[in-house]
C-alpha cells in the first residue's frame, strides 16, 4: 500500500508542476481533472444489435462472440466462447448462450462440454451448465443451438460423430436428457410446445416431442419433402410465425409449416428465371438467407457462374423476395457476403458480413435499400451474426 | 486410445474394401450409417475462393503451371476444408510431427486430371495440437450438410479424438470412384 501511495505520489508530481505551470501561462487552458476507472454496462438491446460469432480459425481454441450496435456502426463489447463454439441469444436479449469445450490444460486433458448463459447486458458469465462431452464442434448455424419457444429448454446439437440432441432445462439449469436422432441433423423447434423437428439424410423430418421433465415423449417421421441427392437443402431456417422457410443448393424455396399435430410441407418454388439459370444463379454462403417478417421479405446471399462446390461462395448480389407472391422484388448489390441477418421493428435494416475483411454493411429495408454504414474489422473469422 | 486405434484401422479396411467393391453412393451411404471414420476436416471456412488460393502466403511453393501439394487447387483438395497439413511439418498423406491422425473423416471425390480418373479422398484431421495457421483452402465440391455427414465439412473431424483440437488435414487417396479403373 505504501509503495503504491508513493507511486501516485510520484505520478502527481508531475501534474501539480504542469498545473502551477498552467495557472501561470495565460490563455492556457484548465488542467484535466483526475479520472477514475469505470465498467460499462449495455443498455438493453434496441432491435439492432448484433452478436457476430467468430470461430478466430487461426487459433480457435479462444473463439469470440462480437457485439456491435448495426445502427451506429459501434462496437460494443465480447463474449469468451471457447472451442468450437455453438452460440445462440434469447429472443428478448437478455441471455447469450454458448455451447463450448474445454480442456484443462489448453489442448489436452479431460474434454468438459458446457452450456454458459452469459448476461446480454453486462456481459459477464452468470450461470454454466455441464452437458455430455458430445457437443458438436461445428460451425454455428442457427439451427445448431436452439432454446424452446417457452425459454424453458435449451437444444443442443451433438455429434460424435453419431448425432443427438441434448436437452437442457434452462429453470432448473442443468443436463436433463440426450435424444439420439441418427442420420439427422439441426434443430428446428417450434413455436408451440416443447418439440422439435430435425433434418434427415433421407429428405424426411424426424420430429421429436418432450415431456415436462425435457424427456422423449414421442418421435414421428415426416413422408420425404426433398430429395437429398438432387436438391439438398441448407440447414439455416428463418422463422415467419409458424412456418419455417429452407432454400435450397438450386435455388427452390421449401416452406415447412411446424403446427399441428405433424409438420406440413408447401411445393417448393424457385428464386430463378430462365435467364438467372443461364447465368447459373445460386445461393451461397453461411447464413444463406434473411427475412423481414413485417413486409414478408425474403432475402438470398447470391452468386453467378455456380457450380458443384459454390454452395458457399460469398455473393455477389442480394435477392430480395415477397414471400407470399413468390415474387423477386430487388437486386442489390453485396459486398462479397457470406452470411446476411435482418433486423425487424423500427428501424429494420439489412446486414451483410463479408468474412474476409469482417466487414459488415447495413442497408435500411426501404425502397432502394440505402447503405446505412460499414463497419470493419469485426473479427478474424466472423461467420454468423444474430440481431435482437 | 486402442478403441480408437482399433476403430481406425476397422475404418481404414472398411474404408478400402467398400470403395473397391461398392458404388460411390452405397459407400457414401455406408459411411454416414457407421458413422465411420477415418479423419475429418475442420469447420468450414467460407473464404471467397476467388482470393483464397492463399496458400502460397504462407511459404507454400510459388505458383506454377501446375498445383503443388501446398496449393488449394492441387486435384486431391477438391474439398478441403482447414489447414493443409503439407504446409504444417506433414505431408498430403502424413500427420505433422506430435499431431494425432484422427479417428473420424468425411470422403471427397476428386478428379485427378494426371490419369483422368476420379477419386475418393478421405479428408483426415491431424489432431492435438492447436491450429496450425498455414495454406487454408476451402474447396466443397460435393460437400452437403451435416444430414449427410459422412460428406460434410462444417464439423471438426477431430471430435472423436481424445483431445478434440484440430491441427491440420491431409488428402488420403481411398479407392477409385465407381465404374472407374
Amino acid at each position: 500500500m505504501e509503495k503504491i501511495k508513493k507511486r501516485r505520489w510520484l505520478l502527481a508530481l508531475p501534474l501539480c508542476m504542469a498545473t502551477s505551470l498552467a495557472v501561470a501561462g495565460p490563455g492556457k487552458p484548465a488542467p484535466l481533472p483526475e479520472e477514475e476507472i469505470g465498467l460499462e454496462r449495455l443498455a438493453p438491446p434496441d432491435g439492432n444489435r448484433l452478436y457476430v460469432t467468430d470461430f478466430v480459425f487461426n487459433h480457435m481454441v479462444d473463439g469470440r462472440i462480437h457485439v456491435v450496435d448495426g445502427k451506429a456502426g459501434r462496437f460494443l463489447g465480447q463474449v469468451v466462447s471457447g472451442y468450437g463454439a455453438l452460440t445462440t441469444v434469447s429472443p428478448d436479449g437478455k441471455s447469450i448462450y454458448v455451447a463450448t469445450t474445454y480442456y484443462p490444460r489448453l489442448y489436452r486433458g479431460q474434454r468438459s462440454d458446457v452450456v454458459e448463459i452469459h448476461d446480454g447486458e453486462t456481459l459477464e458469465l452468470k450461470g454454466e451448465i455441464d452437458i455430455p462431452a458430445k457437443k458438436a464442434q461445428a460451425a454455428s448455424y442457427r439451427s445448431m443451438l436452439v432454446p424452446s419457444s417457452d425459454g424453458r429448454f435449451l437444444y443442443v446439437q451433438n455429434a460424435t460423430p453419431a448425432t443427438s440432441v441434448t436437452v437442457v432445462d434452462l429453470q432448473a439449469r442443468k443436463f436433463v436428457a440426450e435424444i439420439p436422432t441418427p442420420g439427422c441433423w439441426s434443430i428446428q423447434s417450434w413455436g408451440q410446445g416443447h418439440r422439435f423437428s430435425t433434418i434427415c439424410g433421407d429428405g424426411t423430418l424426424l420430429t421429436v416431442t418432450l415431456d415436462e421433465a425435457g424427456q422423449a415423449k414421442s418421435r414421428e417421421r415426416s413422408p420425404r419433402f426433398f430429395d437429398p441427392d438432387k436438391d439438398p437443402i441448407y440447414v439455416h431456417p428463418e422463422m415467419l410465425g409458424e412456418d419455417r422457410y429452407f432454400v435450397s443448393y438450386y435455388g427452390n424455396v421449401y416452406k415447412v409449416g411446424l403446427s399441428g399435430d405433424k409438420p406440413s410441407f408447401a411445393a417448393p418454388w424457385s428464386l430463378l428465371d430462365a435467364g438467372d439459370r443461364k447465368q447459373a444463379w445460386r445461393p451461397g454462403g453461411m447464413q444463406v438467407t434473411t427475412l423481414h417478417r413485417a413486409s414478408g421479405t425474403l432475402f438470398v446471399n447470391m452468386h453467378d457462374k455456380g457450380e458443384e462446390g459454390s454452395h458457399k461462395n460469398p455473393s455477389k448480389e442480394i435477392w430480395a423476395y415477397d414471400v407470399s407472391s413468390q415474387k423477386r422484388v430487388a437486386r442489390i448489390p453485396s459486398n462479397g457476403a457470406i452470411s446476411l441477418v435482418a433486423s425487424q421493428g423500427a428501424d429494420p435494416l439489412l446486414y451483410s458480413l463479408n468474412v474476409e475483411k469482417g466487414e459488415i454493411v447495413a442497408r435500411k429495408i426501404a425502397k432502394g435499400y440505402p447503405k446505412l454504414n460499414t463497419v470493419a474489422g469485426i473479427g478474424e473469422t466472423s461467420l454468423f451474426m444474430e440481431v435482437r | 486410445m486402442d478403441f480408437l486405434k482399433l476403430l481406425d484401422g476397422f475404418t481404414e479396411r472398411r474404408t478400402r474394401t467398400v470403395a473397391q467393391n461398392a458404388s460411390r453412393r452405397g459407400f457414401l451411404a455406408g459411411v454416414s450409417k457407421l458413422l465411420v471414420a477415418g479423419a475429418f476436416a475442420l469447420p468450414v471456412l467460407p473464404f471467397d475462393r476467388t482470393n483464397a488460393h492463399a496458400a502460397g502466403g504462407h511459404g507454400a511453393a510459388k505458383k506454377k503451371a501446375e498445383p503443388t501439394d501446398t496449393d488449394c487447387d492441387y486435384w486431391r483438395y477438391c474439398s478441403v476444408d482447414g489447414f493443409l497439413c503439407s504446409c504444417c511439418g506433414g505431408t498430403m498423406t502424413t500427420c505433422p510431427p506430435g499431431s494425432t491422425p484422427s479417428a473420424v473423416s468425411w470422403v471427397g471425390t476428386c478428379h485427378n486430371p494426371a490419369d483422368g480418373r476420379d477419386y475418393l479422398i478421405s479428408y483426415n484431421d491431424c489432431c492435438g495440437k492447436t491450429a496450425c495457421g498455414r495454406c487454408f483452402c476451402n474447396t466443397n465440391i460435393r460437400e452437403r450438410p451435416g444430414y449427410r455427414m459422412g460428406v460434410h465439412n462444417d464439423i471438426n473431424w477431430c471430435m472423436a479424438n481424445q483431445s478434440s483440437h484440430y491441427h491440420c488435414t491431409v488428402s488420403i487417396v481411398v479407392g477409385l470412384e465407381e465404374g472407374q479403373s
